[in-house]
C-alpha cells in the first residue's frame, strides 16, 4: 500500500496544475484531460468492431498530426501518449509514437516523465531498435537527485533494457543497493533480478550484495532478493545450503506473526522445495505450524513441500489430511488442487489415492475437461499391468473428442510412453489389444506426435520379447491389421502411420499363409500411384516393395512399378527403382540381399571397398592412371595456376569423372605446348589452351574461365 | 511467471491489457479473442483454471468483467487466483468509486487516466507471485 500512497503525492501536483482556472488555456487543458475518457467512452457505446476500427482510425490519424505537429507543448504530448497506449492496447499500430514517447521521457517533467517511461515500456521490446537512445536518459535519471526520477528509471531498466547496455548501468545500480531509501534498494534488487535473467554471467560478481539484501531489514527488499535465490537456487542448489538457516528464520517470522500478512511468502516455500533436505528438525516444526493458516494456495505449497523434503511420518498424516479435505470438497477450484496434489504425491504414497479411489472415478467422467484431464495426468503416474487397459482407453476417449494440437500431442506421447515404456517392454495384456491401441493412437496422432514414437514402436516389434512365438503372433497380428486397414476404401491415414505399416508389411509379410507375397505387393503399388502420399512415406513404401520382390516369385506388379518410378522426377524414387530393376533381374542375388526376418543382424561394411581391388589391379595393368588423392591434384592445380594457360585432358570412366589431369603449363607466348599426356583409356576429351579451374570430380559441370569471364561447361558423359 | 493479464467484458472487447512477454501486435489480437473463447465458453460448475497450448488461464469472473491471467506451468494456480482478487481489492480501495461493470471508463472519468494504467503495476509488488511484476 505504500506504493500507491506514493504515487499518489506524486500525482497531487499534476491534479493541482490541471485544475488551475486560466480561461481558454484552461479549457483546452480541460477537453485534454478529459479526451481519453470521452475515447473509452466512445469505443464501449459502439458495438460493431467496424465501427470501433473506424473510430480508432480517425483518433490515430488526429493524433499522428498532433505529435508532429512542432507546436506541440509536453503537456498535449502526455494526453496525446495516454491514448496512444490506449490505441496500442485495443490493437492498432501506433509506432509513429514512440519516437515521441522517448523524447517526452527525455525532456519532460516528473509527470509527464512518468507517462513517457510508462509509455516506452509498454510500446517497446527488449530488441527494439530505439531502445538504445533510452539508456542516455535512464543514466541521466539514475545519477539525478529526485527520488522519484531515480525511482522511476530503475522500474524502467527492471522492465526493458538492452543487454548490451548492461556494462553502463550496473555500478550505477549497484550503488543504489545500499541507498537510505528502501523502495529504491528494492528496486535495484529487481533491476538486478532482470539483469540475472537475461545476462547471468554479468552479475556473478555481486552475489554477496545479493546476500546482505537478503538480510535487508526491510521486507520488500527481503522479498525481492528471494526472487533472485529462487533461480539461483533452481539452477545451482547445492551451492546456496548454507542459506537454509536464513529462510528458516525468515519463516519462522512469518509463522510468527512478526512479518506484514501480505508478504508473499509462499515464494520461500517455493524456495524450500529445491531442498530435499534430511532432518532438519526447526524446519519441520514451523511447516507444522504454517498449517494453521488460512490461505489455500499456501496450503497447497506446503503440502508441495512436505513431499519433497524428507518425510515425517506426523507431517504426512497432516498433509494427507489436507489433500483429502482438498479432494473432497464440493468447490472445484479446491478439487482441481486436490487433484494436483495427488499427482505429486501419489507416486512416494499410493496408499492416498486408494483411500480416495472413489472420488477419483467420479472425476474421471466429470462434465469439466479441464478435471478430467488433470484426472487423466494422475492416472497416468499410477498405470501398472492391471489397469492399463481401463486407463488407456479413457485415454483414447479424450484424445477422440479433443482438437487441440498440444492435447494431442501431449496424451499420445503419454499412451505410448505406457504402451511402448521405451522398446524396453510393455504393459499391454495381449497382442490384439496392443496393436489395435497403437492403431488407434498413430491414425489420431500420426502426424503431430514425437518421431521417437513410430522409431520405438518398430524397434519393439522387431527385437520382440524373449518369446519366440509370442514375437510371430504378434507380427502376424500386426501384419493382418494393417491389411485390413488399407483394403477400407476412402480412409487416409496420417503419413507416420503409413510409413510404420509399410515397414512391418515389408518385414514380417511372409509369416501370412493366406495371402501371397504379391498380393501385399498390389496393395503397396495402390498406395503407392495413390496422391495424398508424401514422397518420404512413397521411399517406405517401395523399400517395402523390393524386400517382397524376392518372395513373390514373378508379379507384373513389380514391373509396372518399375517402369512406372525409373522415370519419376523424384531423385529419390528413382534411385530406388533402378536399384529394384537392377535387382530384379538376378533372384538369387535379391534373395540373399534381403533375407527374410533380419532386421536386428548387424551390417559389415567394408569401408575399403576392398571388393574391388581386382578390378582396380586390372585397370593398373593396362596403363590406367593411378589414383591421385585429392590433396595432391590440388597441390598440383595451384602449381599450375601460376601459367596462364595448362592443357587439361578429362579423363571419363563409364559415367563417373575421376579426376582431371593438368598437365604442364604453358606460357603464353610459346605457341608449341608440349604435352606430356598419360596415355589415355576410354572415353577421353582433349581441352583447348585455357586456364582451367578444376572441381570436384563429382560434379556434372566443370567452369572455364576464359578471358577472366568463367563459363560452367557440361562435362560430355558417356 | 505470468506471461499477461487481461481484462476483458462479456463481448470479447479488451479493456486492459498487459503483456509480461514480448507478443507481435498482431498476434495480441489473436490470443486475446481465442483466450476470451476459452473463458466464456466455461460455465459456473466448472473450474477457474484451463489450460491453453503450452501454458495455463486462470480466470475470474465479475459481473460483467472477465480479469485473465497467463501464466506457465511452474506458477501456483491458487495463488494466481486469490491474486486477482487482490488486485480488484485495491482498484476498489484506491479509486473509491468503482463498480464491477465496465470498470475502466469510470476509473479514467473518475481521476488521472495513467493511474489506470500504474495501478496494475503497483499492485503486483504486493501481491503473490513468483516472479516479480514491476
Amino acid at each position: 500500500m505504500s506504493d500507491i500512497v506514493e504515487k499518489t503525492l506524486t500525482a497531487l501536483p499534476g491534479l493541482f496544475l490541471q485544475n488551475q482556472p486560466g480561461g481558454g488555456p484552461a479549457a483546452a487543458k480541460a477537453s485534454f484531460s478529459s479526451r481519453l475518457g470521452s475515447l473509452v467512452r466512445g469505443i464501449t457505446a459502439l458495438t460493431s468492431k467496424h465501427e470501433e476500427e473506424k473510430l480508432i482510425q480517425q483518433e490515430l490519424s488526429s493524433l499522428k498530426a498532433t505529435v508532429s505537429a512542432p507546436a506541440t507543448t509536453l503537456k498535449m504530448m502526455k494526453e496525446c501518449m495516454v491514448r496512444l497506449i490506449y490505441c496500442e492496447m485495443l490493437g492498432y499500430d501506433a509506432s509513429f509514437g514512440y519516437i515521441h514517447a522517448i523524447k517526452l521521457a527525455q525532456q519532460g517533467n516528473l509527470l509527464e516523465k512518468r507517462v513517457g517511461y510508462l509509455a516506452v515500456s509498454l510500446f517497446l521490446h527488449e530488441s527494439h531498435e530505439l531502445l538504445l537512445l533510452l539508456v542516455n536518459t535512464v543514466v541521466k535519471d539514475l545519477q539525478s537527485t529526485n527520488l522519484v526520477e531515480v525511482c522511476m528509471a530503475l522500474t524502467v531498466v527492471s522492465q526493458i533494457f538492452p543487454r548490451e547496455m548492461i556494462p553502463a548501468v550496473l555500478p550505477l545500480i549497484e550503488d543504489k543497493l545500499q541507498h537510505s531509501k528502501e523502495i529504491i534498494r528494492r528496486k535495484a534488487v529487481l533491476a538486478l533480478y532482470k539483469f540475472h535473467l537475461i545476462a547471468p554471467n554479468q552479475v556473478q560478481h555481486i552475489h554477496i550484495k545479493f546476500r546482505k539484501a537478503l538480510c535487508d531489514r526491510d521486507v520488500g527488499v527481503m522479498a525481492a532478493s528471494l526472487h533472485i535465490y529462487l533461480r539461483m537456487i533452481k539452477e545451482n542448489s547445492s551451492g546456496y545450503k548454507d542459506l537454509t538457516g536464513s529462510f528458516v528464520t525468515i519463516l519462522k517470522q512469518v509463522v510468527g506473526g512478526k512479518l506484514p500478512v501480505d508478504f508473499n511468502y509462499h515464494i520461500l516455500l517455493q524456495v524450500l522445495q529445491k531442498y530435499i533436505l534430511l532432518l532438519y528438525l526447526t524446519m519441520i516444526l514451523t511447516i507444522s505450524a504454517i498449517f494453521i493458516f488460512l490461505s489455500l494456495a499456501i496450503l497447497f505449497e506446503c503440502v508441495h513441500t512436505v513431499y519433497s523434503i524428507y518425510p515425517k511420518s506426523e507431517l504426512l498424516e497432516k498433509a494427507a489430511k489436507c489433500i483429502g479435505k482438498f479432494v473432497l470438497s464440493p468447490k472445484i477450484n479446491l478439487k482441481y488442487l486436490g487433484l494436483k496434489a495427488l499427482t505429486y504425491v501419489i507416486q512416494q504414497d499410493p496408499t492416498l489415492a486408494l483411500q480416495h479411489q472413489m472420488t477419483i472415478i467420479e472425476c474421471l467422467d466429470h462434465p469439466d475437461p479441464i478435471i478430467k484431464r488433470e484426472t487423466l495426468e494422475l492416472l497416468y503416474r499410477i498405470t501398472n499391468a492391471q489397469n492399463v487397459t481401463v486407463i488407456v482407453q479413457k485415454m483414447l476417449e479424450y484424445l477422440h473428442q479433443s482438437k487441440e494440437e498440444y492435447v494431442i500431442v501431449n496424451l499420445v506421447g503419454k499412451i505410448a510412453d505406457v504402451l511402448v515404456l521405451n522398446t524396453v517392454d510393455t504393459y499391454a495384456p495381449d497382442n490384439a489389444w496392443f496393436i489395435q491401441t497403437m492403431n488407434a493412437v498413430f491414425s489420431v496422432g500420426g502426424d503431430v506426435m514425437h518421431p521417437d514414437i513410430p522409431n520405438n514402436f518398430l524397434r519393439l516389434l522387431a527385437e520382440g520379447f524373449d518369446d519366440e512365438t509370442e514375437d510371430q503372433q504378434l507380427r502376424l497380428y500386426a501384419v493382418q491389421s494393417y491389411l485390413t486397414l488399407l483394403d477400407m476404401e476412402n480412409v487416409f491415414y496420417p503419413q507416420r502411420f503409413l510409413q510404420v505399416m509399410s515397414w512391418v508389411l515389408g518385414e514380417y509379410s511372409y509369416l501370412l499363409d493366406k495371402e501371397t507375397p504379391a498380393e501385399v505387393i498390389a496393395k503397396l503399388y495402390k498406395l503407392l500411384m495413390n496422391d495424398s502420399v508424401s514422397s518420404e512415406t512413397k521411399t517406405w513404401l517401395i523399400a517395402a516393395v523390393t524386400k517382397l520382390t524376392p518372395q513373390a516369385h514373378s508379379s507384373d506388379t513389380v514391373e509396372r512399378l518399375i517402369h512406372e518410378f525409373t522415370i519419376s522426377l523424384d531423385t529419390c524414387m528413382r534411385q530406388h527403382a533402378f536399384e529394384l530393376k537392377h535387382l530384379h533381374e538376378n533372384v538369387e542375388l535379391m534373395k540373399s540381399l534381403l533375407p527374410v526376418d533380419r532386421s536386428c543382424e548387424d551390417l559389415a561394411v567394408d569401408a575399403s571397398l576392398s571388393f574391388l581391388d581386382g578390378f582396380v589391379a586390372e585397370g593398373l595393368s593396362q596403363g590406367a592412371a593411378p589414383y591421385k588423392p585429392h590433396h595432391q591434384r590440388q597441390e598440383e592445380k595451384l602449381s599450375q595456376e601460376k601459367g596462364n594457360f595448362s592443357w587439361i585432358c578429362v579423363k571419363l570412366e563409364s559415367y563417373f569423372i575421376t579426376q582431371v589431369l593438368s598437365l604442364v603449363p604453358i606460357s603464353f607466348p610459346d605457341p608449341h605446348p608440349a604435352l606430356t599426356l598419360h596415355p589415355l583409356k576410354g572415353p577421353s576429351i582433349c581441352c583447348f589452351p585455357l586456364c582451367v579451374h578444376v572441381f570436384s570430380s563429382c560434379s556434372s559441370h566443370f567452369y572455364v574461365r576464359a578471358c577472366n569471364i568463367w563459363f560452367s561447361v557440361p562435362a560430355l558423359i558417356c | 511467471m505470468i506471461k499477461f493479464f487481461l481484462m476483458v467484458n462479456k463481448q470479447g472487447q479488451t479493456r486492459l491489457s498487459k503483456y509480461y512477454e514480448h507478443v507481435d501486435i498482431n498476434k495480441r489480437t489473436l490470443l486475446e479473442t481465442e483466450v476470451i473463447k476459452s473463458c466464456l465458453s466455461r460455465s459456473n460448475e466448472q473450474c477457474s483454471f484451463i489450460e491453453y497450448k503450452d501454458f495455463k488461464l486462470i480466470y475470474r469472473q465479475y459481473a460483467a468483467l472477465f480479469i485473465v491471467v497467463g501464466v506457465n506451468d511452474t506458477e501456483n494456480e491458487m495463488a494466481i487466483y486469490e491474486f486477482i482478487h487482490n488486485f480488484v481489492e485495491v482498484l476498489d480501495e484506491y479509486f473509491s468509486r468503482v463498480e464491477p461493470i465496465d470498470e475502466l471508463p469510470k476509473i479514467c472519468s473518475a481521476l488521472e487516466p495513467q493511474q489506470a494504467c500504474f495501478s496494475p503495476d503497483s499492485s503486483f509488488k504486493g501481491a503473490a507471485s513468483t516472479t516479480p511484476i514491476y
